[in-house]
């Protein structure tokens, strides 16, 4: 076995999908097998702790036997087992670096703990090594936001090595996490992004003005709390309950059916969708690009769950492309949760031989810098 | 029900701004006996969070920028040399027996985390904090961006 082919079976089990993937040498995509957690959640209106736990209990077998199968390899042809190892549930993380542990002892390999959001960042290297496009130049400005992160960094390079530093992070709500709230107070059912990125389209997304947050300290810090109060007060001021109380009858157990959705919606509701996500989308485009021109980057990356909307990519690449930036994201199936990127971003530290005792514990808050 | 009188600066103020709650979180947390459990209630955008931010705080466990929502991940926790503050926001909860997975027993007062200060968003809804002696403190919006606060002793029961 070479090192430039060396084979990484990758697990991720913070939150609620349940993950396993093969990578080849940090550029090759063998599988990415998810197990989505969502439709058991649905009901609950949100991540249930418990539920998660025995979710990953109950997935985390078959999903790696299915990641090593549609690889076509075998554990004992894998180089070095990596798991994600924080931050996120502290339930959920134990089940995927708890089996990782027991692989890696089994089958006498390496283990990697990984940090979710350096999975999520090296997730924009492997798409473009994959499909076999030039990766991105360093020193670049990354924002990393989803449901429980949105957070800016700056991340240099010097051959395989990376260095990370914390340019900002939300002080409140992540950005993913108002955008749920959001969609829940309107009546469009969890998960709510998805849902409000196919509606907001159908508005229009001057209609209404939010005031953008005024932060004292690090001003590349964001604030999305202030903005979910201002939508709430929009609701309560501008008729809206009886729309929303029709959505959530309509609402079955099932996925949200966007199209039903959307009937039970009237304009003024599309606009606040559509002002609301226009808003989130630019202050993050904002503070990522003001980031971006300060440290004088070389580029910019644009990953995490919420990097799937649809709205903030095309913010990010027009405001960029505008401001001599050029913005890398992944596709969206490395975009939320996946265990690709746990054994992408294990590759470097599998070069560097920085592996994990048997001692490793799962860290439900952990700062990647 | 009788508020200890370590509380009496506290039933009942208005916060005229953002930075009103969290100096009242601030003095609140410099007054507070230990361990204690507080619940916070309101609604969306009452001021919860912040809230949480001032008694971080006072308690001088975290500074407000770096207390952020723990909806996602539940539990947050901060500590100083001396204090631990555990942050809870259960927004996404809607059953007692979800609760029996956060490891709740081993801080909550009474249990092994002794000197510990719990403060709980959206607890109020779960039977798990009512047998415990807490302290409640209702948010009101009252305007765009005034708040009425009220904190009251409540006894635990069985």
């Amino acid at each position: 076995m070479n090192a430039v082919s060396a084979l990484i079976l990758g697990i991720e089990t913070s939150c609620d999908e349940t993950a396993a993937a093969v990578v080849g040498g940090g550029a090759r995509l063998l599988s990415n097998v998810v197990l989505s957690q969502v439709p058991v959640h649905r009901i609950y209106g949100g991540i249930v702790p418990e539920l998660a736990s025995r979710e990953h209990l109950r997935g985390i077998v078959p999903i790696v036997r299915q990641a090593l199968e549609q690889a076509a390899c075998e554990l004992p042809q894998v180089a070095a087992i990596a798991a994600t190892r924080g931050p996120g549930l502290v339930g959920a993380l134990l089940v995927g670096l708890t089996y990782a542990k027991a692989l890696a002892r089994a089958a006498g390999k390496p283990l990697i703990a990984v940090h979710h959001l350096e999975g999520h960042i090296h997730a924009v290297l492997l798409d473009r090594r994959n499909q076999g496009l030039p990766e991105p130049p360093f020193p670049a400005v990354a924002l990393v936001v989803s449901g429980g992160h949105t957070s800016l960094y700056w991340v240099e390079r010097e051959d395989q090595r990376f260095r990370y530093e914390l340019l900002g992070k939300t002080r409140d709500d992540a950005a993913g996490e108002a955008g749920d709230k959001v969609a829940k107070m309107l009546g469009l059912g969890y998960p709510g992004g998805p849902v409000i990125d196919r509606l907001a389209p159908a508005g229009d997304e001057h209609a209404v003005r939010f005031t953008r947050p005024k932060l004292k300290g690090n001003p590349l810090d964001f604030s999305f709390s202030g903005l979910k109060t201002a939508v709430l007060r929009h609701v309560e001021t501008h008729a809206m309950a009886a729309g929303i109380a029709a959505r959530r009858a309509a609402l079955g157990a099932g996925a949200p059916d966007v199209e039903k959705l959307r009937a039970l919606c009237d304009q003024p509701t599309l606009d606040l969708i559509a002002s609301f996500q226009y808003a989130v989308a630019a202050e993050l485009a904002d503070k990522t690009l003001a980031a971006a021109e300060q440290r004088n980057a070389a580029s910019v990356l644009l990953t995490g769950g919420v990097a799937a909307n649809r709205r903030l990519r095309r913010e990010l690449d027009e405001a960029g492309r505008a401001r001599g930036f050029e913005v890398f994201a992944p596709p969206i199936r490395l975009c939320t949760d996946n265990a690709a990127m746990i054994a992408a971003a294990a590759w470097p530290h599998f070069l560097a031989g920085d592996f994990a005792g048997p001692e490793v514990s799962a860290e439900a808050q952990w700062a990647l810098a | 029900m009788i508020d200890p009188n370590w509380l009496a600066p506290f039933r009942h103020f208005t916060s005229h701004s953002p930075d009103e709650t969290l100096d009242f979180g601030r003095r609140l947390a410099r007054a507070l006996p230990r361990p204690a459990l507080l619940i916070l209630t309101g609604d969306l955008g009452a001021g919860k969070t912040i809230l949480a931010k001032g008694i971080a705080e006072g308690l001088g466990v975290a500074s407000a920028e770096d207390v952020a929502s723990p909806s996602y991940t539940l539990v947050h926790e901060y500590r100083s040399a001396a204090d631990t503050l555990y942050h809870l926001d259960l927004y996404r909860l809607e059953q007692n027996e979800q609760l029996a997975t956060l490891g709740l027993e081993d801080i909550l007062p009474g249990g092994v985390a002794q000197g510990s200060v719990v403060v709980v968003e959206w607890g109020a809804k779960f039977p798990l904090f009512a047998r415990l002696p807490r302290i409640v403190v209702a948010l009101t919006a009252t305007g765009d961006s005034t708040r009425s606060i009220a904190a009251a002793f409540e006894e635990g029961r069985e």
